[in-house]
């Protein structure tokens, strides 16, 4: 399409090309700005990387493929952010359109300050001209989205600044006036690849009856000097604002922790420790730091917080962005707190640190005891910001240094110190549960090596009356499969899992150090358990106290078993129970922290007659059953509760068995489930109870 | 000023019940898989001495002291987690289970020892009964070793002009004393009382603290009634007692008819439970 009036060119298209710099005098201004531009920016985030620097070492450049991969799938390819629909679509539009414009710029500096002239031919007219148009309507169009949710919409999970607002505006107003001085170019110049540049060819059709070529090349100048002048401004601005993501964010990801969340927390070295847990940005590895940097305050992760959803106060986004800012206000005070857990008082002279609880901001102790350790924040978090961790390491400072904690934890504590394990008052004792089963106890044993794999009972399954059926069941299963197993009975101690979520760290590692010596003497190489948390210490934590065994989780083994036919299934065939409809409800510590999500399904699938239906939120997205972190121990207030938000959506699903493979998870949905389940009659059962009324010997099905 | 804290080791009171079994021949109860713990109002009291030592601003120095097997150094080092400043055993070897009276003598002469060597006690603390036996005789009797004027059901000690104001409880509400050191007081618990879970730092502390171990020759009580640990009573059996539990129905066409059974009845139990 060409304009009306206009000449016809000779059309070779090899020779395509425009002229940089057309209409435009003073050209040597636009490198003298740049210098001031690119020195902001560049200090910018010098003093990022420096505040970042001064935090504690963290080995985040190890295993560069695996990073590499990461870094390209969740970085490059966006692979989180375009998990939610609508965000993830004018994400993509505006993220994309950015890289082709800055690509189609850095043709133009190619093409213009150095010999190779590439910007022709039908690389001009194909990149240049028609991409980069799509290209630049996509950042327009993306903005406009993002406007309409920002300004219209206005969901809960976003925050609601200035600067975010006008970062839309000035993008929008880089990308209007693009096209309009490449509008006015073209139909000034009689541009003969018009059709090339649709976008620009638009307003340049647009303009031509009202404007004369005088008006249009007069505001083609002003508008120009003003698009570099808010161009520049937005570069040098990037550094001091969200924007900063752009490059903190893959950075971030490259940098993430790669042991999945289960294995996040880490140790401390109470020997040479200055301080246990943190109250002080300087005691953060520079990782933390770089996280405070590159969250893009999309909000996801307090949108997926459990304690969030019923309403407490914790908000794993605030505490983000409370500590972003109070590491920003410090500017490069806190750079003198290096020091740190190491030595030296820190606090840059004046030997006061700056606390980061605070009762008056995110970072308060009550929010920080409302997180079940679920790790539905960092599974949601699109830049892999690592929220827990730092919870936990609060929690540890007022733990161990404060002595500060809920009360039902204390109990929880006390009963841990003195009794090894977390449940004060119970009726049984840890070997109450075998009777009649005929269990082999490996102190009684001749030879405890002829036990090919250690059944690890856990505190929840046998001091809690609702979950002995469920250990009872597994040991029947195991012995129905002929599988050599013992328990170590009164000799188990809890694995220190609530300890080390609540932030007692010392008292975590005394009762792993316990465990591992007695596991030690008898030589035990092979665990299999039914508590998700003990299987994640084992699994992830007590290879830094000595003991590294084959872990298993019991509906892992069963798998196993059933697969290699040394359990005797019967496909789909297995006994029905009358449950026509059953729903599972996945375990965090065995999830998201560990990756498991089909042993149980494939288990569940033995029970006869029923089908399985999935909860919304399932598989890595599951919602906690509010029991993680200690807070099974804690009395919630009633319109609260974890437990019975999630009961809810287990009871809408339909399902008349809500299934699960955790005695936390069991014992929170069994309260819940009661209050939510109204007149119907909703059962909640461990995987490995409907697994033996399935496939176990008939005259005993009800273990 | 010096604050003496008593403390006593006892099975944990919390054990499942099949786990608690009866020694018959020994007349005592088995250890078997039961923890050892602090007896929870020795707990109280040493957290009371501490509020008392806040309260005073600091310039108080608390002991605690034990008579009782090796492994009650665990209870003492608690202590001293709690932030008790320095901790005494008297090793006890013999009896497991002695009586107050035997008790009551051991820990007067520790306390004089102790006493020699640092300076008086003003305030003695004890718990107000020990959960496993329940006798709640040892503050009376060590009082009267002592030869201190004593005040039970204590739950509070605050700081006063030279002397100290003690809250107590008693049947018909809290009853407020002034007294004069040096005195003993037996420790019930309240809420504010409630034992404090120690700081880390503190647990790791507590492992420097000193932890003075005596035995009973060096008090110079090696004597065979000491040993043998009882001079009030002795203990002829011991046994779980069995609950029994009948259910009967009242019977009847009619409520009344079924009201008027229930009630024959309960006049019938009662009668013949005198
Ligand atoms: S771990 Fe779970 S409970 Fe804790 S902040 Fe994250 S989402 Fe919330
Ligand atoms: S921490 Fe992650 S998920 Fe949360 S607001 Fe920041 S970028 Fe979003």
């Amino acid at each position: 399409m060409f304009r009306v009036g206009g000449t016809v060119p000779v059309m070779d298209p090899t020779q395509a090309t425009r002229e940089v710099f057309w209409n435009i005098e003073y050209t040597w201004l636009v490198y003298v700005l740049m210098v001031p531009t690119l020195a902001v920016f560049g200090w910018g985030f010098w003093l990022k990387i420096r505040r970042w620097r001064s935090g504690q070492p963290a080995l985040r450049f190890d295993r560069p493929g695996e990073r590499l991969q990461l870094f390209l799938r969740n970085a490059v390819g966006q692979g989180r952010t375009i998990k939610r629909r609508y965000a993830g679509l004018f994400h993509t539009l505006v993220y994309t359109g950015f890289i082709v414009l800055f690509l189609a710029t850095t043709v133009v500096a190619i093409h213009h300050d150095t010999p190779l002239h590439i910007m022709k031919g039908h690389f001009y007219l194909i990149f240049q001209s028609l991409i980069v148009d799509i290209f630049g309507l996509f950042v327009l169009v993306g903005v406009a989205l993002a406007a309409i949710r920002r300004w219209i919409s206005k969901p809960k999970l976003l925050v609601y600044t200035d600067e975010a607002s006008w970062i839309l505006v000035t993008i929008f107003v880089m990308a209007l006036t693009g096209f309009m001085i490449e509008g006015w170019r073209i139909a000034v110049t009689d541009d003969p690849w018009a059709a090339w540049s649709p976008i620009g060819n638009l307003f340049a059709l647009g303009s031509d009856p009202w404007m004369t070529d005088t008006a249009m090349q007069r505001g083609h100048v002003i508008i120009w000097w003003f698009h570099l002048v808010v161009a520049f401004g937005w570069i040098a601005w990037v550094p001091f604002s969200k924007m900063s993501h752009v490059f903190t964010a893959p950075l971030n990801i490259f940098t993430a922790n790669l042991d999945g969340y289960g294995g996040s927390l880490k140790t401390i070295d109470f020997e040479t420790a200055e301080r246990f847990g943190i109250n002080h940005l300087g005691d953060f590895t520079w990782k933390d730091l770089l996280d405070f940097d590159a969250c893009t305050e999309c909000g996801r992760c307090t949108d997926v917080c459990p304690a969030n959803t019923v309403g407490k106060s914790l908000s794993p986004r605030d505490i983000i962005l409370d500590l972003q800012g109070l590491m920003h206000k410090r500017g490069d005070e806190f750079l003198g707190s290096r020091a740190g857990n190491g030595n030296g008082d820190g606090g840059n002279g004046s030997g006061e640190l700056l606390p980061i609880i605070d009762q008056k901001t995110a970072v308060s102790p009550e929010a920080l005891f409302a997180c079940t350790t679920c790790a539905a924040c960092m599974e949601a978090c699109p830049v892999h910001i690592e929220q827990m961790p730092k919870i936990v390491d609060a929690r540890r400072y007022l733990v161990m240094e404060e002595a500060d904690f809920p009360e039902g934890m204390m109990d929880m504590m006390n009963s841990l110190e003195s009794r090894q394990h977390p449940f004060a008052g119970t009726q049984f004792s840890r070997v109450d549960w075998t009777e009649g089963l005929d269990i082999d106890v490996m102190a009684e044993m001749d030879d405890p090596h002829e036990a090919e794999v250690l059944m690890w009972v856990g505190c929840g399954g046998a001091l809690v009356e609702r979950n002995r059926n469920t250990v009872r069941a597994t040991a029947k299963l195991l012995k129905k499969a002929g599988v050599k197993f013992a328990i170590l009975g009164r000799e188990e101690s809890c694995t220190g899992d609530p300890a080390r979520r609540v932030g007692n760290e010392f008292l975590f590692e005394m009762l792993a150090k316990g465990n591992v010596e007695t596991m030690e003497r008898y030589g035990v190489r092979k665990v299999v358990t039914s508590c998700p948390h003990c299987f994640n210490s084992f699994r992830n934590e007590y290879p830094h106290f000595g003991g590294s065994y084959e872990v298993y989780h019991h509906t892992q083994f069963l798998d196993q078993l059933l697969e290699s036919g040394r359990l005797d299934g019967n496909g789909a065939g297995g006994r029905s129970n009358g449950s026509s409809t059953i729903t599972f409800h996945d375990p965090c510590y065995l999830g998201r922290h560990n990756g498991e999500y089909d042993a149980p399904r494939n288990l569940l699938a033995q029970v006869g007659g029923a089908r399985q239906v999935e909860m919304e939120r399932s598989r890595n997205t599951s919602f906690c059953c509010g029991g993680g972190g200690g807070m099974a121990f804690v009395d919630e207030p009633p319109d609260q509760r974890v437990n019975q938000e999630r009961a809810q959506e287990a009871v809408d699903t339909g399902a008349d068995v809500v299934a699960v493979g955790c005695p936390f998870c069991a014992t929170m949905l069994d309260d819940g489930v009661n209050a939510r389940r109204g007149d119907r009659d909703v059962q909640v059962r461990d995987v490995a109870e409907l697994l033996w009324d399935a496939v176990g010997d008939s005259e005993e099905a009800a273990p | 000023m010096r604050v003496l804290v008593c403390l006593k080791q006892i099975l944990d009171p919390d054990v499942p019940a099949r786990d608690f079994q009866i020694d018959p021949d020994a007349r005592a109860a088995r250890r078997g898989g039961a923890n050892l713990v602090t007896n929870i109002f020795c707990e109280n009291a040493v957290e009371t001495a501490l509020q008392f030592r806040e309260a005073a601003g600091g310039d108080v120095k608390i002991t605690a002291l034990c008579y009782g097997e090796s492994s009650a150094e665990d209870c003492l080092r608690k202590a001293m987690a709690m932030t008790v400043d320095e901790a005494c055993l008297v090793e006890r070897d013999g009896n497991t289970n002695p009586d107050a009276a035997a008790v009551g003598r051991v820990l007067a002469a520790a306390i004089r020892r102790l006493e020699q060597d640092g300076g008086a006690f003003d305030a003695v603390l004890v718990g107000r009964e020990s959960g496993d036996w329940g006798v709640g005789q040892t503050g009376g009797v060590l009082a009267e070793e002592l030869g201190r004027p004593a005040l039970g059901f204590v739950e509070s000690l605050q700081p006063g002009n030279g002397s100290v104001t003690l809250r107590r409880q008693t049947d018909v509400g809290i009853e407020v004393a002034e007294a004069e050191p040096p005195f003993l007081v037996t420790i019930t618990n309240n809420e504010d009382n409630v034992p404090r879970i120690p700081k880390t730092r503190d647990v790791m502390m507590s492992y420097r603290k000193p932890l003075q171990k005596l035995s009973l020759a060096d008090l110079e009580l090696d004597s065979e009634e000491i040993r043998a640990g009882s001079s009030i009573f002795e203990v002829e059996e011991i046994f779980i007692p069995a609950d029994e539990v009948e259910c009967e129905l009242a019977e009847g066409d009619t409520l009344e008819e079924r009201v008027d059974q229930l009630a024959t009845r309960i006049h019938e139990v009662v009668a013949s439970i005198g």
